[in-house]
């Protein structure tokens, strides 16, 4: 995936290494459930990224959190893979930008 | 699971100045509650913050904010659940909540209305959104804030004037009780007559007629004000309740309309201080018309009716029966500094009673009455103690 250049408001400039912590852990935690096929806890965990990522402004991170939610409650073990695979990709090319 | 930016706190920010609206927001992932928490303390709320609903509800508890942003989806009780709880308890039933969820359905909006929620917001959060509708809850907030102010006050001015003005009918302290008791079921004023033991104290102005042919209409009127001013006085000092002001008597009731276990020995203290307080009025009063004056009072004690007698137009509260009956005959004969009482009264007082300064006036027939009732008599002497 090339760089993706998002723009985060200055003001949450401080609080954005963390929620990027997070979001790492977010991608393990997701591997774990998917490797454990706890599929309730694949969608909990999709159901957050779609919450918390467009508030911040990372519009692609609540767009595979739906689509990760809505293939765990489908079971649908190969859609959640190649999400968490994209979702890793993106988080290595993300490019944050203030203003 | 995740690392906390600004963590859960259970306090709010320390060291700034405490804003007047406070928010508490509710939400498992941490990185929601910082986001959403900046924005607010941007606009200079105090922002808590609590983990799950477990969390929340104590944090209401202790420290109720002024609006709650709620999560819906946590682990253990829902946001459904925290809503419902709170908004069923009397205490916090008041506190605006908004629901903030990714769930967008129909089916979940009808569920957070059915649980109480006041409003709801949609994730991923827009910031004006959430801004937008915290100020209007804000605004609402801090208007009934202000009309509750408003109406505390009207009601603590309305209390006051009514104290002001039943203080001139009743002893201030039996004012405040009644004022007290306003408004709960049976109040006061509201029920059925009862009979209850009273005791009865009949006041009256001895020689005054004679003194009025020599004063101006106009100064009688000052006089009389003066003689009941002292006489009332007497009677609000021991907690006795007016019941009548007619002529120049005085009617005063003890033990009602709250109970006085020793309300025989407050009518005779009160007795005792009208003679010594009207004493030196009438003294002045002697010197200018050269007519001496006294009060006469007859007490007695026993069972009476008591309560709001009259008609729609225009009631009444009111002692009618025996005691006061007696105690209005014995008034009659009482010469000036001298209290006339009956004998189950004696029987109460005897101990308080100035050794040698009660004569028995044996069994005596009272007008009105078939009976002879025992009569015992005792002579004040004003400033005696």
């Amino acid at each position: 995936m090339p760089e993706v250049v998002v723009t985060v408001a200055k003001d949450l400039e401080d609080l954005i290494p963390v929620f990027f912590k997070n979001r790492h852990k977010e991608v393990e935690a997701l591997r774990a459930a998917l490797g454990a096929g706890d599929f309730p806890q694949l969608a909990q965990l999709g159901h957050r990224m779609k919450g918390v990522g467009n508030s911040y402004g990372f519009e692609l991170v609540s767009v595979l959190g739906k689509r990760i939610e809505d293939a765990a409650k489908a079971a649908d073990g190969a859609l959640i893979d190649a999400s968490i695979a994209e979702y890793a990709d993106y988080l290595a090319n993300v490019k944050v930008v203030y203003g | 699971m995740g690392e906390l930016a600004e963590p859960h706190s259970m306090h709010a920010e320390r060291g700034a100045p405490t804003p007047a609206f406070r928010v508490l927001v509710v939400d498992d992932d941490p990185d929601m509650c910082s986001f959403l928490a900046r924005l607010l303390r941007q606009e200079g709320m105090s922002v808590d913050t609590a983990g799950d609903g477990h969390a929340a509800i104590v944090r209401v508890m202790t420290s109720p904010p002024d609006l709650i942003l709620l999560d819906v989806m946590m682990p253990g009780p829902s946001g459904f659940d925290v809503c419902r709880e709170l908004k069923g308890d009397e205490a916090t039933a008041l506190i605006p909540i908004v629901l903030v969820t990714t769930l967008e359905d129909q089916d979940s909006r009808v569920r957070g209305i059915e649980a109480g929620a006041d409003d709801f917001l949609t994730k991923p959060v827009n910031r004006e959104e959430l801004l937008a509708r915290v100020k209007t809850l804000r605004r609402l907030h801090e208007t009934r804030r202000e009309l509750e102010g408003r109406r505390l006050a009207a009601e603590i001015e309305r209390k006051e004037a009514i104290r002001r003005a039943f203080s001139r009918y009743v002893a201030p302290r039996l004012a405040e009780r009644i004022i007290h008791n306003l408004g709960e079921n049976g109040g006061l004023f509201e029920g059925r007559a009862q009979r209850i033991d009273v005791v009865a104290l009949f006041a009256d102005l001895r020689g005054f007629t004679r003194l009025t042919e020599r004063v101006e209409v106009g100064e009688v009127v000052e006089m009389l004000n003066e003689y009941f001013r002292v006489l009332t006085e007497a009677a609000y000092h021991n907690d006795g309740t007016i019941f009548n002001m007619a002529g120049d008597s005085l009617l005063v009731g003890f033990n009602v309309p709250f109970a006085q276990a020793d309300a025989p020995i407050r009518a005779w203290r009160t007795a005792r201080e009208m003679v010594s307080r009207f004493a030196p009025i009438a003294a002045l009063w002697e010197e200018r018309t050269g007519f001496g004056t006294g009060v006469g009072i007859g007490i007695c004690a026993g069972e009476a009716i008591i309560g709001n007698i009259g008609s729609p137009h225009y009631m009444s509260y009111t002692v009618i029966g025996n005691p006061v009956n007696v105690a209005a005959r014995l008034m009659q004969m009482a010469a000036a500094d001298e209290v006339l009482i009956c004998g189950p009264l004696y029987g109460q007082l005897k101990g308080l009673l100035p050794a040698g300064g009660v004569q028995a006036r044996g069994d005596v027939t009272l007008r009105g009455r078939s009976e002879p009732i025992p009569v015992y008599s005792i002579k004040i002497t004003p400033g005696a103690s």
